[in-house]
């Protein structure tokens, strides 16, 4: 893997280069939107992807915590939940810009943007209680306890809520019929993004792990 | 309908972004590398 990673790191580099010339130039004006906005779908969909696998990456090592306290364990999960966190502001970021065009105001109250406004909030909330608890051991533990809470209220958040009301946002990928209602040359650019943006995921999710292991190391070496 | 030209420099910004963030990120990778390797 080691020897691959310069290859797959170059790689996903062109790869997005290409994602974003096709966002552009290679998919159809999309029907029924107001000029190039659904453009934005491209960027925004993906990293509202990316933010749901960060959360799941979060859960996954919080559980791997509680179970064998490693440290690394509790550097994954903030790792991941930082990048959460992240994603989840620029699908924030990028959805306000597709709401002003569309509906005339970067927020309109409605479900889908209050849900993640919410979610926003609660992976806040985890970040605020690791500031809060100077214990190493302890602030794994206790926010390890909450990822796995916080993790109980994203799928409702992210999908059963926006879909249980009315809303302004477009049908999801999947709509409400099963199907996958896109023009192809948008689908494939559409899967071909999400696939990049999870590239960027691993990458950025890896780098900040290295980082973090670095840091504890160091502290560990000061600490004797 | 905006102008293939506005398209074209919104397509620009973009690419000019990502690589901003891509070669920040291979700088820190390989200078994660270099600290890894002398440890």
């Amino acid at each position: 893997m080691t020897r691959w990673k310069p290859v797959l790191v170059w790689l996903l580099g062109v790869w997005m280069v290409v994602v974003c010339w096709a966002a552009f130039f290679y998919a159809p004006t999309a029907q029924g939107f107001k000029g190039e906005s659904a453009r934005i779908v491209f960027f925004h969909v993906p990293q509202a992807w990316v933010a749901v696998v960060a959360f799941c990456v979060n859960l996954v090592a919080s559980i791997r915590y509680l179970r064998g306290r490693d440290p690394v364990d509790d550097i994954r999960a903030a790792a991941a939940a930082a990048l959460g966190l992240l994603f989840s502001v620029l699908a924030t970021i990028s959805g306000s810009i597709f709401a002003k065009i569309m509906w005339g105001s970067f927020w309109n109250w409605d479900p889908r943007e209050v849900s993640i406004a919410i979610l926003l909030l609660v992976y806040a909330a985890y970040f605020a209680l690791r500031q809060a608890v100077p214990d190493e051991e302890r602030r794994g533990t206790l926010s390890a306890a909450y990822a796995v809470l916080a993790f109980v209220t994203m799928p409702f958040l992210v999908f059963v809520v926006p879909r249980i009301y009315w809303s302004l946002h477009p049908d999801t990928l999947i709509n409400t019929s099963g199907r996958i209602d896109m023009e192809s040359r948008m689908l494939q650019v559409l899967l071909g993004s999400v696939a990049g943006f999870t590239g960027l995921f691993a990458w950025l999710y890896s780098l900040s792990v290295r980082l973090a292991r670095a840091d504890l190391r160091r502290r560990q070496q000061e600490g004797g | 309908m905006p102008e293939p030209e506005s398209l074209f420099w919104v397509a620009a910004v973009t690419v000019v972004i990502w690589v901003g963030i891509f070669f920040y990120c291979l700088r820190l990778d390989r200078r994660l590398h270099q600290l890894e390797r002398g440890e």
